[in-house]
């Protein structure tokens, strides 16, 4: 969707500059429906969420409204509290490693599917799967796989000879954390694989015909004609794959609810906690906004840079 | 869209409710249902289970009887999970949509109240005249400030349940004392099969097994850099490192707890009433008994419980008076707890010739129930203390240190 409005304003910014025109005022009336719905599910929320931010509200006023005016002493207290700062260190570790691990696994496999091979087709739709599942269904059937008396990960290991005695893999801090990484990863590569796969298909054949009569191998071709023509396309998808990894909340939640001890505790399930669990809602809104800007301040560099490029 | 008739502002915490739950799912559709031909209808919210389910089930057979015996009133049960019912009924509040009662967690309670969505019951219950018959510590759940805003529906327990199969082959007896406990355990523990297993998930869900341990030594919840609670503490740390419990309980909920229990991986576990005859249907083969929890100083148990309340949006407050009252009847309750599962909050109801419920029964005498301020927070310190067991479990600090750090989150969040 970048990518069209990307060239929508590649084309505009290429071509002559339009002439100014009169636009007679009821033409603005056809996108009033648009502007009114884009207000009210999104615009009021979002501004009535920093509201709720800046006032101390809890059970009482989040029902009947009001709550005192307290500035940044809700943001100021997050910051002061080591759990916050721990819970968007983890986010930043988790969301990072599966963004490298999803869009390396996505090329990967978009790499591969390119080719033309029996079959092609019924694989690229069975990796679809995994991105399909419900994450309630694949969160929980990750949980069995991993649990430490039944589950099929160490009945597997075992069976290899390479497990000597039962490993919680969920209750460890370290394995938690690799475990939520991979559920997540498998959930978002193929995701990634379809995005890629599409620009792959942009790419003309004659380029790696042209590079194959020169002489340069497999390798090169990929290193100097894939990688490079791909680079628009890897932008958004790793700008989406960052958006959606890093308001995870469903997978964590179930696998392990954020534990144990708080070592899966991302900011999403944080501020749920915090608003839903123990109802202070100021500051779970504090937090939820501290979660917007995060991906808002990429989504700006994301889109200076896409500019960037359609100048040069 | 009914802009017209709500509020901006409601509209927006609605959302803003959606926005902050994000991803969690399952939105805050309410179906608004309307009276018709002159039918008085009643609708109650719960978190007891879908229709099919053996739990929901249950209380909405107990609804058909009631419209059975009192024709012209129509009661509509609404199932919403556990995990989304407080968010929903905030949610609902805020957008003018509550249903006529709800069968809320007696711990929510005081922030029921404090939201403004819960009534005041005191004059309903004057002239009912009949709060006596309720258990102390099931009564106190339902007072904030002094006056009444519910009534107990029913109660849960926890003890010991023991299979009597694996603890003759071992040659022991159930244990009464928790020094007997880590002997007993560690003598059933085999390299497959546990001695003892109790939930110590992440959430206040794992604290109970912690908590009652505490509890039995004497020791204060709420204040756990002491003496007891390092006694309880280290206690749970060993059983683990001798292999009498299993590292495995910091990811096991009541429910997995009770699997371990039905495919015999453990010899013993701390679980509540709910499993009684979901173990007789699942495992019907399986030898198993109840005893009362041990002891250490003393051996209470945490209360588990709900409460039937009737929110400030009810149009009916008088006929879910009515309905609520008849649930709370001795003969009404006698027929529905055995099919819930649970036990009375009334001491007038007949103790019926099952074993093992009597002993739950005999149980829920000593319930302990959080007052005061660590009631409103009782979640939150709750939480608090599985982190302790977490910490002190997985070795990533030492009890001292679990219970210290445990201690300052807790006085945080008592100070609000």
């Amino acid at each position: 969707m970048a990518l069209l409005l990307g060239k929508r304003s590649a084309a505009a910014a290429g071509g002559t500059p339009r002439p100014r025109r009169q636009v007679p005022i009821s033409t603005y009336l056809f996108v009033l429906p648009a502007v009114v719905f884009v207000t009210v599910t999104v615009l009021y929320p979002l501004v009535y969420n920093i509201g709720v931010s800046f006032r101390d509200v809890g059970v009482r006023e989040i029902v009947a409204g009001g709550g005192d005016f307290v500035g940044f002493d809700n943001y100021l207290s997050r910051f002061a509290r080591p759990e916050f700062g721990r819970a968007l260190a983890i986010s930043v570790i988790y969301t990072v490693l599966c963004v490298a691990l999803s869009f390396g696994g996505g090329l990967a496999m978009a790499v591969f599917l390119n080719r033309r091979f029996p079959g092609r087709n019924l694989m690229r739709s069975v990796l679809l799967v995994a991105w399909v599942l419900p994450s309630v269904v694949s969160a929980n059937i990750w949980r069995w796989m991993l649990d430490g008396t039944y589950g099929l990960v160490n009945t597997a290991l075992g069976a290899l000879g390479l497990l000597e005695r039962d490993v919680f893999w969920l209750v460890e801090p370290t394995t938690a954390l690799v475990a939520v990484v991979l559920a997540t990863t498998w959930t978002m590569a193929p995701f990634a694989m379809i995005l890629l796969l599409a620009g792959l298909q942009n790419i003309p054949d004659s380029l790696y015909e042209a590079a194959r009569i020169d002489g340069a191998n497999t390798w090169q071709r990929f290193t100097r004609i894939t990688v490079p023509l791909l680079r628009p396309v890897s932008m958004t998808v790793l700008m989406l794959l960052f958006v959606t990894v890093f308001k995870t909340f469903d997978t964590i939640y179930l696998m392990t609810r954020g534990g144990p001890g708080g070592a899966t505790t991302i900011l999403p399930i944080h501020a749920y906690l915090e608003a839903f669990q123990f109802f202070r809602f100021g500051t779970g809104a504090a937090e939820t906004t501290v979660m917007l800007l995060i991906p808002l301040l990429l989504s700006v560099f994301y889109f200076r840079s896409l500019r960037k490029e359609e100048l040069s | 869209m009914r802009l017209g008739g709500v509020s901006l502002r409601r509209v927006a915490a609605l959302l803003m409710a959606g926005v902050l739950a994000t991803g969690c799912g399952g939105g805050g559709g309410t179906d608004s249902a309307g009276d018709s031909g002159g039918e008085k209808t009643l609708t109650l919210w719960h978190y007891y289970g879908p229709p099919d389910s053996a739990t929901g089930g249950a209380l909405v057979r107990l609804v058909e009887r009631y419209e059975r015996e009192h024709p012209g009133v129509d009661v509509q049960p609404r199932h919403i999970p556990f995990g989304d019912f407080t968010r929903t009924l905030l949610q609902s509040a805020a957008g003018g949509e509550l249903p006529d009662i709800a069968l809320i967690n007696a711990f929510h309670t005081q922030a029921m109240v404090e939201a403004g969505i819960i009534q005041e019951l005191d004059d309903k219950v004057a002239a009912w005249g009949k709060k006596d018959g309720f258990f102390p510590a099931s009564w106190q759940t339902t007072q904030v400030g002094g006056k009444t805003y519910g009534l107990p529906h029913l109660a849960d327990a926890y003890a010991l349940y023991y299979n009597t199969d694996l603890l003759d082959e071992a040659g022991v007896e159930p244990p009464k004392t928790w020094d007997e406990v880590a002997a007993t355990a560690k003598k059933l523990a085999t390299g497959e099969r546990q001695g003892l297993a109790v939930s110590g998930i992440e959430g206040d869900e794992g604290a109970t097994g912690l908590i009652i341990r505490i509890l039995a030594a004497g020791g204060d919840v709420a204040k756990v850099n002491t003496p007891q609670a390092t006694k309880a503490l280290t206690q749970f740390k060993e059983m683990v490192d001798s292999g009498a419990m299993s590292k495995g309980i910091l990811g096991w909920n009541e429910e997995d707890v009770k699997n371990q229990f039905a495919n015999e991986r453990t010899a013993m576990m701390i679980n509540s009433a709910t499993y009684v005859s979901t173990l007789r249907t699942e495992k019907p083969d399986l030898k198993w008994k109840v005893a009362l929890l041990p002891k250490d100083a003393q051996n209470p148990t945490l209360l588990g419980a709900e409460n039937l309340t009737i929110t400030s949006g009810s149009k009916n407050p008088d006929a879910a008076w009515d309905l609520m009252t008849w649930m709370q009847r001795p003969e009404v309750l006698a027929e529905y707890l055995p099919d819930r599962n649970k036990l009375p909050a009334r001491s007038d109801v007949p103790p019926g010739e099952d074993e093992a419920r009597a002993v739950f029964q005999e149980q829920l005498k000593s319930a302990w129930v959080p007052e005061g301020p660590l009631a409103a927070s009782a979640s939150e310190v709750f939480t608090h203390l599985q982190g302790a067991l977490q910490a002190a479990i997985s070795g990533s600090a030492n009890v001292g240190d679990a219970l210290t750090q445990a201690q300052q989150k807790i006085d945080q969040a008592l100070a609000g």
